[in-house]
């Protein structure tokens, strides 16, 4: 673990945790007066006696990217929705977090969530907004009672509900949406139909959420790692935080180690980390859990690019890094695996992922999804035909060209770095002998 | 049966402000709190008139997203997580495990009703794998002869709160 000092007039270090350091000190998350001891609601304090301008400008300078998946500069969409037309805009924090190898935000939802709700608060105040929400996944139960619990507390000390802080006519609230295990309500736009009470299907965009969004409204969606960040920046300026990670892409980084690798867990590192670093060192991964080699490493999400071991020896993890590789920081998740996963498999695994989660409102992902999975299976029990891996490649295309939102368009990342980086286990998986025919032809 | 009355389910509506938007909380807290584990027609019709929805718009809320049922469920629901980082650490032996011990296959109730297990993606417990949830409660680092252990407790109602 990272370690640095907290409290006093200290400048934050480059090595400090900014997001977890508090989770590790406080003994109860939801306890507003502990929170405030190690420096909480300082952002929000700060904020309400700056102008808005300068706010604006501050996160521009501390260059956030969202660390939802999608690495859009948080500044960039504040100000969309600062200068989007209308009176009532909302705050909506997408707490979903159902991308398989990722388990961050839960950490910060159960042992922090007061960091994230005063992310909510400032963005209520920046927008004057009257309604925030948190759509909080359905696997997460126990969590959402913990939230409520510090909102209810954040509440009466005076940080949410009518006139906060002594402002008048600053009131906003937070609710608490349930998902109800369905991945596509990640995606944005399915959130926000899935808080009007519909079903959770993706809306077609344009137009762009922060113009029509909640109930037709100018809406600001937001990952819960990108809310917990604002109070970070406006306490220790944006130039403090962007320090912490790289001039591309600013601040501290959640990652979730999993697969085979020794130390699993949730980790905080400084983007520009060196990956080896992540991998090896006994302060993160400490090398493979299995005793073989590492083979393959999938970044971000089952979305996200796959990257092969041997050709990531320098990379740097930070967005410019791995955009470097072909690969993307998404989530955070680093799902490792050694040299046994044939990574056909893996695939296959990863294909039957998106077909259970096609939320089928469009034809290219609903049949496009199950076709890949297919096609893959052909692969794994050496039925293929050598056709085969030129219609999975178009296949592959078509998906990602023609399919409505961010889900079906991101299903192919992880197929085509696999057949890039490791043609030869498909190839293998393509029938070779002379064999029988079985049942008869047409 | 067993089964909430109706004040249980109207208190539970009420506790969520008979709000619309909050439709997937009631239903999950009527449905775990419910013995068998899922939302029959009657609960169903509840919600909509309070709500002042269609019966129609909530049984397509009921059929879309995955955690909530339309069908009895054994007294414990086993997930089992497979999703990549679970499934090759070891994850993919649990539902052959389970087999072996219930002798049923996935999505069917022990004869005894006290079982069923299927596979889910991702639970968010990637650094625990393998794992398997039964509601809220997450069991990891499994192996074998801890599968074996924790469906005796079960069966001798270790976890009766779940």
């Amino acid at each position: 673990m990272l370690s640095g000092a907290i409290g006093g007039k200290k400048m934050i270090q480059r090595n400090q945790p900014v997001l977890l350091e508090r989770t590790m000190k406080m003994k109860q998350a939801t306890n507003v007066e502990e929170y405030q001891h190690y420096q909480g609601f300082a952002g929000l304090l700060k904020a309400i006696e700056m102008d808005k301008e300068t706010i604006l400008a501050e996160l521009d300078l501390a260059h956030l990217r969202g660390r939802g998946g999608a690495a859009f500069p948080l500044g960039k969409k504040w100000r969309h929705l600062y200068g989007a037309k209308g009176d009532t805009k909302y705050i909506v924090c997408n707490a979903d977090e159902g991308e398989p190898g990722t388990f961050k935000d839960k950490a910060l939802l159960e042992h922090d969530p007061l960091s994230v709700i005063e992310g909510m608060i400032i963005a209520g105040f920046l927008f004057s907004a009257k309604a925030g929400y948190i759509y909080m996944r359905g696997e997460y139960l126990r969590i959402q009672k913990i939230f409520q619990e510090a909102l209810d507390n954040a509440e009466k000390a005076g940080f949410l509900g009518e006139n906060i802080l002594g402002i008048e006519g600053f009131n906003y609230k937070i609710t608490i949406i349930s998902g109800a295990g369905a991945y596509v309500c990640g995606e944005n736009s399915a959130l926000l139909n899935s808080i009007e009470g519909k079903t959770g299907r993706p809306r077609v965009k344009p137009p762009h959420l922060a113009d029509v969004g909640l109930y037709l409204k100018p809406t600001l969606v937001n990952n819960v790692e990108s809310f917990a960040g604002i109070p970070v920046i406006l306490r220790e300026g944006g130039q403090a935080y962007r320090d912490l990670g790289t001039e591309d892409g600013g601040g501290t980084k959640l990652i979730c180690l999993s697969g085979h690798i020794k130390n699993r867990g949730l980790y905080e590192v400084n983007l520009g980390i060196p990956l080896k670093e992540i991998l090896y060192s006994e302060e993160y991964g400490g090398g493979s859990s299995t005793g073989r080699p590492l083979k393959f490493i999938h970044f971000g999400g089952q979305s996200g690019p796959i990257g092969a071991v041997r050709n990531l020896e320098e990379c740097i993890y930070s967005y410019e890094g791995l955009w470097d590789h072909d690969l993307a920081i998404g989530s955070g998740a680093i799902v490792v695996m050694d040299d046994q996963v044939n990574i056909v498999d893996y695939l296959v695994s990863v294909a039957a992922f998106f077909a259970h989660e096609s939320c089928g409102k469009c034809t290219p992902c609903r049949l496009g999804t199950t076709r890949i999975l297919e096609l893959l299976e052909k692969f794994t029990t050496r039925s293929a035909a050598p056709e085969d891996l030129e219609r999975l490649e178009k296949m592959l295309m078509h998906v990602t060209n023609l399919s409505a939102c961010g889900l079906g368009q991101s299903v192919a990342n992880p197929m085509k770095s696999g057949l890039r980086y490791f043609p030869e286990e498909f190839e293998a998986g393509i029938q070779t002998a002379v064999g029988s025919v079985k049942g008869g032809g047409w | 049966m067993g089964s909430l009355s109706l004040a249980e389910k109207e208190a539970i509506i009420l506790a969520h402000d008979t709000d619309p938007q909050r439709i997937l909380n009631m239903l999950i807290a009527i449905q775990y709190a419910s013995e068998e584990g899922y939302i029959d027609e009657e609960t169903a019709k509840l919600v909509a008139e309070r709500l002042h929805l269609s019966q129609a718009r909530v049984y397509e809320i009921l059929s879309f997203y995955a955690i909530l049922k339309t069908e009895p469920q054994a007294r414990y629901v086993l997930k089992i997580c497979n999703s990549t980082p679970c499934l090759f650490t070891r994850g993919a032996m649990l539902a052959e495990v389970l087999e072996t011990i219930l002798e049923v296959p996935a999505d069917q109730a022990t004869p005894d009703g006290l079982f069923m297990y299927h596979s889910i993606p991702c639970i968010g417990a990637c650094d625990q794998g393998p794992v398997i949830k039964i509601k809220d409660t997450v069991f990891g680092d499994l192996t074998e002869a801890k599968v074996y252990q924790l469906i005796d407790d079960l069966r001798n109602g270790c976890y009766q709160e779940l």
